[in-house]
């Protein structure tokens, strides 16, 4: 047997060997299981419960089961709360997963930069982080919303914007650890550009908890979807479960299923992403590959 | 010969954190005005100890630590004054091989694409002239060309090492600084690395500034050595005159504390030169001579004024009372 | 006479992902009284563990002693309870590793550290002890020793720290002293006055110390006999004259050709080819066969064993046969 076959034995690309741990994950499969099924109703869904979730079809606090056409019951309206879970789906879960990419864009720009560049500008930068850290977050939300009416962009928008200083803190530790190492060096040594560096050569390396990090996010930004909306700051014109708790939320009392269904689906996809997000962290984790 | 590389006073000093807000900034001098020079096909070992300085130097020479003051001259040319896209340019003639073969290459790169990357970024030939140029400097440094798809983990730390080397010689550069290029790297793979940096030494005519706290390795590579203590040189000396008649203290300290196989406990060796303690701190430097404190020869004058470097002989040496 | 440490046919195993793998196989090492093992190989060749085997510090699992024997003084150590092991750790047989810092608990002073481990095989009262220790740390040539006694590890310069580190494992005078590769982490000034230590420790103590190293200049220096392993298995030992002079082992002459000298100019260093085997790799045949410029066919089908073929022990076909 040659040396290289001897060192080649189980080696494969970073990102393969990855998702060779990650397979192995029971909890983290069943996260993806979970999260595609979820997925998939809020995408098809609707050719099997075509009408408008808003539209009054019913006498309202219909118990689930009790009609077979409304199985799971109506809310304090009339309305149809299977149209709504599944047409409030695709919205709730477009609104996490575009507030956690803003998050992450704003977080990894300036963590990159304050990392990577040290002095003033890091100076500058993470005093600007603690600026909008210190800030309660809910808070802050809330008031940007008002300011920008209460569309799915602009609560998007707002999401993105208070949670993102987690992100750059977290960037910056990866990129203060990563730019030490000899490979940085070894690319300034044969002339790469500061751009270059940082999003080709640290970037990359520093993906790993930063993947992670995207994907808890998205379920804290379901969660706070949910937040804005059950708060009355959600956008009225469009569905989503948050904007169901929302609505049904002073009814509660009298009627548990309108508040309770949207609710449970939140926190399955909060789990399934939260089950993602950990499979993950492992199969990124060298130390754990010799097990 | 023609000179290659001449370092004149080349200074580095680090900002240290302040201890307040308001407190005064202290500096760390790693480098103290060193002179060195370096003639093309030669290699110009550095030696000592950790802290001395010796990566720090060979780091600012070529432009990748910052430096306070002194002057780099390339063939003439001062690097410490080109502008920093002057400088990139440059750097295809001064290349870096590392210590660390785990930590010196992108994990997430492949090899071939690690080796290519400095013909991509100097914009050197057609894509295919780069492919060919790869697959030649694979074998050049005994590596295979089936093994050029594989991920930096997939290799030994000796093999690495290779890889190090291939990338540093992707643009024909002059001179190569190689830092430590084996002291993490099991005996039986040092001689294979340094008999491939001999026989590359030889063969494309390159220039070598060695670093390494090794004195049976830079005594197997390199044409002249420098002694460096506390971020100066103290002896400076072809190989030859160093190693047979040493005239610094610290010098034949280093040798006599240098493991080798004539001393032998069998045949009662015991040390003739015995040095205590450790180097001081590169923060608070003292007056004199950095080595005086643990120096069997000191006298007043050591602990009062630094020796300047003086010739005796082909050696330089900096200290009041040599040989 | 029996010797004071005697490892015979030693046998561990370690639970890995490729299945169980065999870490060291049928190990024998002996250490007498005053006398200086050096046990030199490169890094994963089965050295340290053989030192943690001794001292009952093998995790297990994954690890596990699965044959031979560990003789202190004729007891087993093998064979003790924990709580027997823990007696004889420190007392009897004690250990310097490579990295005093990491060692070192950095949360108590170096003279705390001392003087517990001094109670913890000694009656005696704190303020006994804490004067041992100073006692300690003056003997190992550390300069105003009760201001010293009183610092954080991190205070400390490396050289220091293994300084403290070989008073603390001298502090009960144990028998056998462990050194695993104790200057590894050091400068070539520091390494030297450490060594000189170990030597005047030895001297004083009388104890028998085992030097694990991969460094031929450090065996030179230090040992007075040296066992090369290779993989998991001693391929050669002798007194060190014989094996540094007259290695026979292939493996044992490439790691002695191919250090760079010191006294000597030459042009090219000798090479053994390739790498380490892994040891889950590991065939039927020598271990070092792949990478032997006097390999056979029987070298890839028949482990060699330990015997002495007319100067001194060495495990080779090779050299068996007489062809080497």
């Amino acid at each position: 047997m040659s040396e290289q076959d001897i060192l080649n034995a189980g080696a494969e690309s970073p990102a393969l060997e990855a998702w060779r741990m990650f397979r192995r994950n029971i909890p983290a499969l069943f996260g993806v299981v979970m999260l595609t099924v979820i997925v998939a109703a809020t995408l098809y869904g609707t050719f099997f419960y075509s009408g408008d979730p808003f539209e009054i079809v019913w006498a309202p606090h219909e118990v689930p089961g009790a009609t077979p056409e409304f199985p799971l019951g109506t809310d304090y309206l009339g309305r149809n709360i299977v149209a709504g879970m599944l047409t409030g789906g695709g919205p709730t879960l477009a609104v996490g997963a575009a507030a956690a990419a803003i998050t992450m864009v704003i977080g990894i720009a300036l963590g990159a930069l304050a990392g990577y560049y040290g002095g003033w500008v890091d100076n500058l930068l993470m005093r600007i982080t603690e600026f909008f850290q210190v800030l309660p977050a809910l808070l802050f939300a809330m008031v940007l919303v008002t300011l920008l009416d209460p569309t799915l962009t602009t609560i998007a928008f707002a999401i993105g914007v208070v949670s993102w200083p987690q992100t750059a803190r977290l960037t910056r530790a990866e990129f203060l650890k990563i730019k030490e190492l000899e490979y940085v060096t070894a690319a300034r040594a044969i002339g790469a550009r500061n751009k270059r560096i940082i999003w080709r050569v640290i970037l990359p390396n520093a993906m790993p908890p930063l993947i992670v990090s995207a994907t808890l996010t998205i379920g804290v930004a379901i969660l706070f979807e949910a937040g804005l909306s059950f708060l009355g700051l959600g956008d009225p014109n469009t569905m989503s479960w948050g904007l169901m708790i929302g609505a049904n939320r002073d009814y509660i009392l009298d009627a548990w299923w309108p508040v309770t269904f949207p609710g449970v689906a939140i926190f399955c996809t909060v789990f399934a992403v939260s089950l993602i997000g950990d499979g993950l962290n492992d199969a990124f984790n060298p130390k754990l590959r010799e097990r | 010969m023609s000179l290659l590389l001449d370092v004149q006073d080349l200074t580095v000093r680090f900002a240290l954190p302040r201890a307040g807000l308001f407190a005064p900034r202290h500096y760390l001098e790693a480098v103290r005005q060193v002179s060195f020079q370096l003639e093309a096909g030669k290699a110009l070992g550095i030696v000592g100890e950790s802290g001395s300085g010796k990566t720090t130097t060979a780091m600012a020479a070529i432009r990748l630590t910052e430096s306070s003051s002194g002057k780099v001259l390339f063939e003439g040319q001062d690097l410490l004054t080109l502008t920093d896209e002057q400088m990139r340019q440059r750097r295809r003639d001064v290349q870096l091989i590392f210590q660390d073969p785990y930590s010196s290459l992108n994990p997430r790169a492949r090899v071939a694409d690690i080796v290519r990357e400095p013909m991509d970024l100097m914009d050197i030939g057609t894509m295919a002239e780069r492919q060919a140029r790869v697959v030649e400097l694979f074998k050049l440094v005994g590596l295979r060309p089936d093994q050029l798809n594989l991920f930096p983990h997939q290799f030994s730390g000796g093999q690495r090492q290779r890889i190090s080397i291939a990338r540093a010689l992707t643009t024909n550069p002059r001179l190569l600084v190689c830092d430590e290029p084996v002291s993490a790297l099991d005996v039986a793979i040092q001689a294979q690395i340094l008999n491939l940096l001999a026989r590359l030494k030889s063969e494309l005519g390159l220039s070598y500034l060695f670093i390494s706290h090794d004195l049976g390795v830079v005594r197997h590579v390199c044409d002249d050595v420098a002694v460096m203590y506390l971020g100066k040189i103290v002896e400076k000396a072809p190989k030859k005159a160093l190693f047979d008649a040493p005239q610094h203290p610290y010098t034949q300290a280093l040798l006599s504390a240098a493991p080798s196989l004539a001393r032998r406990k069998s045949r009662g060796y015991v040390r003739p030169l015995k040095i205590s303690g450790d180097p001081p701190s590169p923060i608070n430097p003292p007056k004199g001579c950095a080595f005086a404190d643990r120096c069997p020869k000191a006298q007043e004058v050591c602990r009062l004024t630094q020796p300047a470097l003086q010739a005796v002989g082909d050696t330089d040496v900096a200290c009041h009372f040599p040989g | 006479m029996s010797a004071l440490l005697q490892i015979n046919d030693l046998r561990v195993t370690f639970r890995t992902r490729y299945g169980e793998v065999t870490a060291l196989d049928s190990v024998s090492l002996h250490v007498n009284a005053g006398e200086t093992l050096g046990v030199v190989g490169e890094s994963g060749c089965g050295k340290s563990i053989t030192a943690l085997s001794v001292m009952g510090l093998i995790p297990q699992p994954p690890g596990k002693i699965a044959g031979g024997e560990i003789l202190l003084n004729g007891e087993d150590l093998t064979k003790v309870s924990e709580a027997r092991m823990r007696g004889l750790r420190g007392s009897e047989v004690a250990m310097i590793f490579q990295e005093p810092m990491t060692s070192l608990n950095p949360v108590f002073t170096v003279g705390d550290q001392i003087a517990e481990a001094i109670m913890l095989h000694q009656k005696v009262s704190a303020d006994q002890a804490m004067k041992d220790a100073i006692a300690l740390l003056d003997r190992v040539g550390i300069p105003s020793p009760d201001r010293r006694a009183r610092d954080f590890p991190h205070q400390l310069s490396g050289g220091m720290r293994q300084r403290v580190m070989i008073a603390m494992a001298v502090s009960c005078r144990p028998k056998v002293l462990i050194a695993d590769e104790p200057t590894t982490a050091l400068d070539v000034t520091v390494q030297a006055q450490i060594f000189d230590l170990l030597n005047e420790i030895q001297r004083d103590f009388g104890a028998a110390i085992v030097l694990i190293t991969h460094d031929m200049g450090a065996i030179s220096e230090m040992a007075d006999r040296v066992a090369v392993m290779y993989a998991g298995r001693v391929i050669e030992d002798a007194s060190a004259d014989d094996v540094l002079d007259m290695p026979l082992h292939p493996y044992a002459r490439g790691l002695i050709n191919c250090i760079p000298n010191l006294g000597r100019d030459d042009d090219s260093l000798a090479e053994i080819p390739g790498v380490v085997p892994p040891l889950h790799l590991l065939g039927a045949g020598c271990a070092f066969a792949d990478r032997c410029a006097h390999k056979a066919p029987r070298c890839a089908v028949e482990k060699p064993l330990l015997i002495n073929h007319g100067h001194h022990p060495a495990a080779c076909h090779a050299v068996e046969e007489g062809r080497l």
